[in-house]
């Protein structure tokens, strides 16, 4: 089939010193992808700093754990399902949430809250391609939201950006969070004679080479491998599977993802340090026929991998036979340390496992791009005559505006758990079943940023992240990331990922968080070209007491205050692109020493209770952020932009300036706050008043900006109208 | 101009699952005693009434307005469109 490049063949055929039949090329053609072995990534994300008091278990794992005390963990993952949504948006949305709630549940914690974080191209207008944005995006929403509904799990945030860069495809990363107790973390251990069963969904030929497909730039004939969700089958997984971890019945767990058994088998016989020796024709096979090829890659959904011994499988089998759930005596494990695949009896396939779960690593080379230089400076706009104007388009900016329309579809309280909902805070916070404790999860990502400058755009996207969890009265306690480009083999585009990955290795050492997971998904392409460097970046925090959680809406009567610098840095940002069609500049840079200071500041302002409501400012900067606080809090406010400590030239710079590391708080106890922050050194000042009916901005005797409250909501909520 | 009936079946392709038709098989046909059927699969199907010169002519107008308007996801579904009748 040609899914090994020769180099690769060459070096399967030298390690087994033997030629590789054709069901072996297959088999290690699905593991060797790009998708599953990370082989042009890999050297550079050993770099990321994965060690942290919390982490139990870092990357490389099927999802990250971290100790939040008193014998509990929380796990987080992070996935995507790119090429399959932009070709079926709504099955290949929802098959992605539920890859990631079995990554989730082979840890063996119940999954506790998903999150979405979605690219389009821009859907506004009636042209060809604004048309087919708003179908997927309507889709893929519909995707996330039925599997989600279906299965009980709550959605309970994310993102949505939209950009030209995305035309005729999109980005869809779901994140998953889960929660259980340290003792029932599955040790994945296994000995000799122990039994693989193989549990859930049929296997057909439905996704047939998805983890290849998903390492090609997307082209027409490129599109069989579509996979039809089942939400209840993976419901009753769900609950066979925490039945059965609580049983003592399982030795080891692995969800079957991209490449199917092939990577399934060899990842966790390879783990195990123990050979594998598995029967094809005892799958549960949905069509007669099938090659035994075809069974090893298949990528069909809901399925389940379970290690366990002999004595305990009749428990195991009870507990299946009790959910309806179809399984399958897959093989044994032995002695060896090989990879056996057999057909009816006859050998099909025997490598090491070792051997096929490590790619050989791919060379990439790397150059800087040519278009950051030429995009480095342009030609500021005008300052628009009627700032008002622009400040309410962009408020209705899609990228920008509520995603009501988004949210409303999920339901985020199933589980009651959601204490800050979509709409009300920075971060989604979960109450977990502990004390008093809480988790903060929130997803960023700036694709305009990253386009221009990909170092500075990632720092971006995790100062941000940062930001969302303090404002929600967090301490942020790990990241997980999902770094998305076009093809790794084109220089320029490699140049972009190493930078990202050098963002996330230098902030975190700097600010001394874990990365305890991610993705990396290359050929992220279509016919018409590479999409901007996508990073996503999600943040973890936690909440020691219920009391300090912290939303957005702004009180009247309160003082407001800024902390933090902002200075004329407005490459990449919504004024400039949404509303000028400008695409250049210099993007807003992280002055890490800052960045830290001011969020642990604001942290211990939350935690004082100095602060009634906190928001930070990222896309559309400064008069968004406090535009959002008012119309949660349905409240006007009055702002002196005099009093805002900055570097900008002209007052719309200031307005919608995306400097990084700005909290806006909001108080009813104006003087404890001043004087708590000028004992903390931080830049900050005293902006101005929630109080009236309008949002006004004035500079000296001017008012630049008086906008009636009910104007900015209508600009606000105008999703909605947008997606009819 | 004469009015047809024109049926449209849009069904999941021959090797893609199909939970519905999957849950009707094994939770009602089978447990129902009904093992001589071997599968179950399900479809939706559109009635379309459509004024138009022949019936062939009628049947193309659904095609394409299926595909236009993306009544179905080619990559997916197969979409069968047939009159059933003149009325």
């Amino acid at each position: 089939m040609g899914v090994l490049t020769k180099h690769e063949l060459d070096y399967l055929e030298r390690s087994l010193k033997r030629k590789a039949n054709e069901t072996e090329q297959d088999i290690v053609g699905a593991e060797w992808s790009e998708h599953c072995s990370y082989k042009s990534s890999k050297n550079y994300l050993r770099q990321l700093p994965t060690k942290g008091i919390r982490v139990v278990v870092g990357p490389g794992y099927d999802a990250g754990v971290l100790d939040i005390g008193n014998g509990y963990v929380i796990t987080v993952h992070i996935e995507s399902h790119n090429h399959p949504s932009a070709v079926e948006p709504f099955g290949g949305a929802a098959t992605g949430v539920g890859g990631v709630i079995r990554d989730i549940m082979s840890m063996g914690t119940r999954p506790i809250a998903v999150l979405d974080a979605l690219r389009f191209a821009p859907i506004k207008g009636a042209s060809k391609l604004s048309m087919k944005s708003r179908w997927l995006f309507k889709n893929v929403v519909k995707g996330i939201a039925d599997y989600g509904n279906c299965i009980g799990i709550p959605t309970v945030g994310g993102e949505v950006e939209f950009d030209e860069s995305f035309n005729d495809y999109c980005l869809v990363d779901v994140a998953s969070i889960g929660f259980g107790r340290k003792q029932d973390i599955v040790a994945n251990q296994a000995d000799v004679g122990d039994v693989l069963v193989l549990a859930g969904g049929s296997t057909g030929r439905d996704g047939i080479h998805g983890a290849s497909f998903a390492s090609k730039a997307l082209d027409a004939e490129n599109r069989s491998a579509v996979q039809i969700p089942d939400p209840f089958l993976e419901k009753l997984l769900l609950e066979a599977t925490m039945e059965a971890i609580r049983a003592g019945c399982v030795k080891g767990i692995k969800d079957l993802g991209g490449g199917g058994l092939s990577c399934c088998l060899s990842e966790t016989s390879d783990s195990l340090g123990k050979g594998f020796d598995v029967e094809l024709s005892n799958v549960n096979a949905r069509e007669g026929g099938m090659t035994p090829a075809e069974l090893m890659i298949s990528e069909s959904q809901e399925r389940m991998l379970y290690v366990t011994s002999n004595e305990k499988l009749p428990a195991l089998k009870s507990v299946l036979d009790k959910y309806e759930i179809r399984y399958s005596i897959l093989g044994t494990v032995q002695e060896h340390q090989d990879l056996v695949v057999r057909n009816s009896g006859g050998v099909v396939a025997s490598m090491p496992s070792h051997l096929v779960a490590h790619a050989p690593l791919a060379e990439r080379s790397s150059r800087r791009p040519k278009y950051l230089d030429a995009l480095k400076s342009v030609k500021r706009p005008a300052v628009p005559s009627d700032l008002g104007m622009a400040f309410l388009s962009l408020l209705a900016d899609p990228t920008i505006a509520s995603k009501r329309w988004v949210y409303n579809q999920y339901d985020h309280e199933v589980g009651i758990r959601t204490v800050i909902k979509p709409g009300m805070g920075d971060a989604a916070v979960l109450r977990l079943n502990t004390d008093d404790k809480l988790v903060a999860i929130k997803l960023d990502g700036n694709s305009k940023h990253c386009y221009l400058d990909p170092y500075q755009g990632t720092l971006g996207c995790l100062s941000e992240g940062r930001r969302n969890v303090i404002c929600t009265g967090a301490e942020p306690i790990g990241v997980v990331d999902h770094l998305q480009f076009a093809s790794p083999e084109d220089p320029e585009v490699f140049w972009t990922f190493t930078q990202a990955v050098k963002a996330i290795v230098d902030y975190c050492n700097f600010i001394e968080i874990p990365v305890v997971g991610g993705k990396v998904s290359f050929y992220n392409e279509t016919a018409k070209g590479p999409i901007k460097p996508s990073i996503v970046m999600g943040t973890l925090g936690l909440i020691e007491n219920l009391s300090h959680v912290t939303k957005t809406t702004l009180s009247s009567g309160d003082s407001i205050f800024i902390i933090g610098h902002t200075a004329s840095e407005m490459g990449g940002s919504e004024y400039y692109e949404y509303l000028h069609g400008i695409t250049g500049g210099a993007v807003p840079k992280v002055d890490l020493e800052q960045d830290r200071h001011n969020g642990d500041a604001t942290l211990k302002v939350i935690r004082d209770r100095l602060a009634r409501s906190v928001h930070d400012c990222s896309k559309g900067g400064l008069a968004v952020a406090l535009a959002e606080m008012a119309i949660a809090g349905r409240t006007g406010l009055r702002i002196d932009l005099d009093a805002i400590p900055n570097s900008c030239k002209s007052p719309d710079d200031l307005l919608f300036s995306e400097s990084h590391s700005r909290y806006i708080v909001a108080t009813s106890k104006p003087d404890q706050v001043r004087s708590f922050l000028s004992s903390e050194g931080v830049v900050f000042d005293q902006i101005g008043r929630a109080e009236g009916t309008t949002l006004e901005f004035s500079k000296g005797r001017n008012r630049i900006v008086n906008l009636p409250l009910g104007k900015a909501e209508a600009a606000y909520y105008s999703l909605e109208e947008t997606m009819k | 101009m004469a009015k047809y009936l024109v049926q449209v079946v849009i069904e999941n392709k021959p090797y893609i699952n199909d939970p519905e038709g999957e849950t009707i098989h094994r939770d009602l046909v089978v447990k129902g005693g009904y093992s001589n059927v071997s599968s179950v699969r399900s479809a939706k199907m559109l009635k379309m009434v459509v004024s138009s010169k022949s019936e062939k002519d009628a049947e193309q107008t659904v095609k394409k307005l299926c595909e236009e308007l993306r009544i179905f996801n080619p990559v997916v579904s197969d979409c069968a469109v047939k009159t059933s009748s003149k009325i």
